[in-house]
């Protein structure tokens, strides 16, 4: 008798819920088709990736257990978990003090900042690691050429380290400028009027409030380096094993379909533990910063000196990038990459005939996975932190998950789930947009969730008090107040799709291939200068792309986000 | 987002109409893409039979084919060493065909049955950067047991057999050569020397292309591919003899033209299809006796190989693997 008050009381929100819900079917409808969706291209292949893992004779977990008797395989995991840690710190750090410099201090060249920070996000399998054996390796131009060191011991967690701070810095810098965008000065501007020091603002107002933007940036390289096999393929060697690699190793390597897969699911541990981490940290953290006032602000947030330091610092991060990249700029346009220098265009002639429906191919994927992801990405935000409904953190935890899972086993999930009617889907560009889509979606979710987390939901309950249902509210008011997010989460979509290799060597086909996968075909032939070529071609491509995104959500959403209000 | 969606909706209508295209062979080549496209444009031109390929080098090209067993998307799997193919057909992945072209060739080129046919063969070699040994003063070595010496410390790359079949086929000649005990002791004391084990198996060229590496060992094409495009190297083979490989090609079982897939086999064997490989400047060795060697080849027979056995090899590589993991990567 006791318990029938207790029943209706946990039954009453959810019968609310699902009250709610039926007013607007719209929203039910699309409820149901985003979590039919999440099914399909993400709990499914990863169902059958874990089928794989298990023994089908009597002793199912014979497979983890041999795997864990090697001390390789141990050695693997601490050393996976090692580079996420140490790589989640350094490239957060660079992204923060880039992000920070960017949208609170009044230093020159801006613009050149933002462009040169997002290009290492275009890094194209294999060719960053060789351009940095280029600059820091035995023959290096700066280590040999420029210091007189050989034997510089570049492979290890050293190279790797470089090479994941390089790579991911950028991931960190877009999420944590949107998260710091989105803050309104008029806090800052407020303590400063109080009196508060400038370190004090810093350290009580603008970093407290960043916190679930650095939180999930955090994540988000944690498990990008986790799942990080194009870097340590080349730079960490048989020396330094990780989990990704090793993974990807037992399947193409060992012929081990099994074995990989079981490798893999023991790399989902600490990515969901980090994961369940950051939600329980950054729910807890949540400010509200925006809330229709005015956000006009001339916020003196750092002193002369500091100004100049993260000035210097800002312009070093863009050498190390444009050094970087001038190395492939080089040897695109070199007859004999790293000894002969001799400028030629030859490499250029040869990608675009060999090329050229490759890169048409590449085009097509893209630009079809980048607004279906970048939309996807920000409404299931927007459903996740401002709507109730039964099963909101199942719909959450579920698109999270194709990002924790390394590349090698959701290409091989999508092979076993589509290749049978009724989702015959192998070989077609369905199946690489659908792969592109579902495997970076989380970054815009993550960068929509931090954003909206900003945001008071009273601008959008106005917006419903007067009368606007659910989907204008989306598309009027919400959409428009995180666009920052939006950008972010559209330029990561269209970047991934052009640069992503390990899942999409699973998906390319005869009708369908990619540049990255030439690109990785060009190195492992020999053809260096090709290769440069060709990722040369993808970061212009990129370039261009990025300038007509922001040129394509200012116009849709107002100029900048800041006049708006 | 609707607009979006509709888009969507129209490309995949698209792009499965335009998959299903009748008799044109599909591969998964393991050949590289540039070889590839050379060797089957030459194909379509002889016999008219039109070819639709993906480059994918052999793990992922094996792992594609046992996944997609149900429901076969390509015809051949052209190229990856003879090992390979072993294990595909005892995983049942292939489907015979004796070409009679074989009659040609010698047995251990091609599958009794008739599972899988070698049409090319690659020596392992040792490339030294020239500028590095002048300037280091370093003599060109001619014997594996030169590359022990202390000049040579953190200096030679060659590729990991957890990863690479080139890596396995060093180990394997080796051990057939001289026997376990001594091969080990062998790796044990080049370990010292080696600056990096890769992944890939042709990482080993690039490195040393670069001077990243001083030495480095693989199989020969993309030694002379980059030394062709100018790079400094010297190509050795040591004097107790090099392993090689044989890559195959295999007809996949259930393959949809599997008439089409068979006369590519008889043409890659053909004397005609071997020419090619040197006329297309492939870099590959023809496996068919009077077929002509590439310009910038040595001649086969001049090269002292070690008799190699796919077969063997391919039930001893788990076992040998492991081994080498424990012994010669732990002793560091």
């Amino acid at each position: 008798m006791v318990s029938t008050p207790a029943v209706g009381r946990k039954l009453r929100p959810i019968l609310d819920d699902l009250g709610r819900l039926l007013r607007e079917p719209w929203l039910l409808v699309a409820i149901l088709l985003i979590f039919a969706m999440l099914g399909i291209f993400i709990a499914l292949p990863l169902v059958k990736v874990v089928q794989m893992s298990i023994a089908s004779d009597g002793t199912p977990w014979q497979i983890y257990t041999n795997l864990f008797k090697s001390w390789y395989m141990r050695r693997a995991f601490t050393n996976s978990l090692l580079m996420g840690a140490l790589s989640a710190l350094t490239s957060v750090a660079v992204g923060f003090i880039l992000a920070y410099t960017v949208t609170r201090v009044n230093i020159p060249f801006k613009r050149f900042i933002d462009m040169i920070a997002i290009i290492p996000i275009i890094s194209p399998p294999f060719v960053s690691s060789l351009s940095i054996l280029l600059l820091f390796g035995n023959n290096g131009l700066i280590t040999y050429n420029l210091l007189g060191i050989r034997n510089f011991p570049i492979y290890g967690i050293r190279g790797l380290l470089l090479a994941q701070t390089v790579t991911f810095f950028p991931v960190a810098y877009l999420s944590l400028k949107g998260v710091l965008e989105a803050i309104n000065p008029a806090l800052e501007d407020a303590a400063f009027d109080l009196g508060a020091s400038r370190w004090s603002v810093f350290r009580r107002i603008t970093l407290p409030l960043a916190i679930p933007g650095i939180a999930s940036a955090m994540l988000v390289v944690f498990i990008e380096s986790l799942a990080d096999f194009g870097n340590p393929l080349v730079l960490a060697g048989s020396q330094f094993p990780t989990l990704a690699v090793q993974a990807y190793l037992q399947i193409t390597g060992m012929y081990d379909l099994p074995g990989g897969a079981a490798l893999a699911v023991t790399l989902l541990i600490p990515s969901i533990t980090a994961f369940i981490l950051q939600k329980y940290w950054v729910s807890r953290k949540s400010y509200v910063t925006v809330s229709g006032k005015p956000t006009r602000s001339t916020v003196k947030a750092v002193g002369p000196v500091m100004r100049w330091v993260l000035f210097a610092f800002c312009m070093l991060v863009c050498l190390v990038v444009l050094t970087f990249y001038g190395v492939i700029v080089v040897g695109a346009f070199s007859r004999a990459w790293g000894f002969d220098y001799t400028f030629t265009l030859r490499n250029f002639g040869y990608v675009l005939d060999v090329g050229f429906e490759t890169i048409l191919d590449t085009l097509t994927v893209a630009v079809t996975s980048t607004p279906i992801s970048g939309l996807i990405g920000m409404f299931i935000a927007f459903l996740v932190v401002r709507k109730r409904f039964l099963g909101r953190s199942v719909m959450e935890f579920t698109s999270m998950l194709s990002f924790a899972l390394p590349g090698t086993v959701i290409g091989i999930g999508y092979i076993l789930a589509f290749n049978q009617k009724p989702l015959l889907l192998t070989g077609t560009l369905t199946v690489l947009v659908a792969n592109f889509v579902f495997r970076y979606v989380p970054v815009g979710i993550q960068n929509g969730i931090a954003a909206l987390h900003q945001i008071d939901p009273s601008i959008e309950e106005a917006a419903t008090n007067l009368g606007a249902n659910s989907q204008t509210v989306f598309r009027r008011v919400t959409l428009p107040l995180i666009s920052p997010a939006f950008f972010s989460g559209l330029v990561f979509a269209f970047v991934r799709a052009m640069t992503a290799i390990s899942a999409a060597i699973f998906l390319v086909s005869a009708d369908w291939n990619l540049m990255t996968v030439q690109i990785l075909n060009q190195v492992g032939s020999g053809r260096l200068g090709a290769a440069a070529a060709f990722s040369l071609l993808l970061v212009g491509i990129i370039v261009v792309a990025i300038v007509l995104i922001r040129l394509i959500v200012d116009r849709l959403f107002g100029v900048r986000f800041e006049t708006r209000f | 987002m609707k607009r979006s969606i509709l888009v969507v909706a129209v490309l995949l209508v698209l792009s499965v109409a335009f998959t299903a295209s009748a008799n044109t062979l599909t591969v998964y080549s393991s050949v590289d893409e540039e070889n590839a496209r050379a060797i089957l444009n030459a194909f379509t031109k002889d016999t008219g039979i039109e070819v639709r390929f993906v480059f994918l080098s052999s793990g992922p090209a094996m792992a594609r084919i046992e996944a997609e067993k149900g429901n076969p998307q390509a015809d051949v799997w052209l190229g990856a060493p003879s090992e390979n193919h072993v294990t595909a057909k005892q995983r049942g992945l292939t489907q015979p065909y004796l070409s009679p072209n074989t009659a040609a060739l010698d047995p251990k080129f091609y599958d009794p049955e008739g599972y899988w046919t070698s049409f090319y063969m690659n020596p392992m070699g040792v490339a030294i950067h020239t500028g590095w040994a002048q300037r280091a003063g370093i003599e060109m070595p001619e014997s594996w047991y030169d590359l022990l010496k202390p000049e040579f410390k953190g200096e030679i790359q060659m590729p990991t057999p957890q990863s690479s079949g080139t890596a396995y086929n060093l180990i394997a000649s080796l051990v057939l050569a001289w026997g376990e005990d001594e091969a080990f002791a062998y790796l044990k004391e080049l370990h010292k020397n080696i600056q990096s084990y890769t992944q890939s198996g042709t990482a080993p060229s690039q490195a040393v292309a670069i001077g990243q590496a001083g030495v480095a060992i693989q199989f020969t094409p993309a030694f002379l591919q980059l030394m062709d495009e100018g790079y400094p190297l010297k190509l050795v083979f040591p004097k107790e003899g090099v392993g090689y490989e044989a890559p195959a090609v295999s007809i996949i079982a259930g393959a949809p033209n599997f008439e089409e897939a068979k006369a590519l086999v008889d043409w890659l064997i053909s004397v005609e299809g071997q020419n090619k490989l040197s006329e297309l400047k492939t870099f590959f060795f023809p496996v068919h006796p009077e077929a002509k060697t590439g310009e910038g080849l040595p001649s086969f027979s001049e090269i002292p190989t070690i008799e190699y056995d796919a077969i063997w090899a391919g039930e001893q590589r788990e076992r040998l693997v492991n081994k080498w993991i424990d012994e010669v990567l732990r002793g560091e």
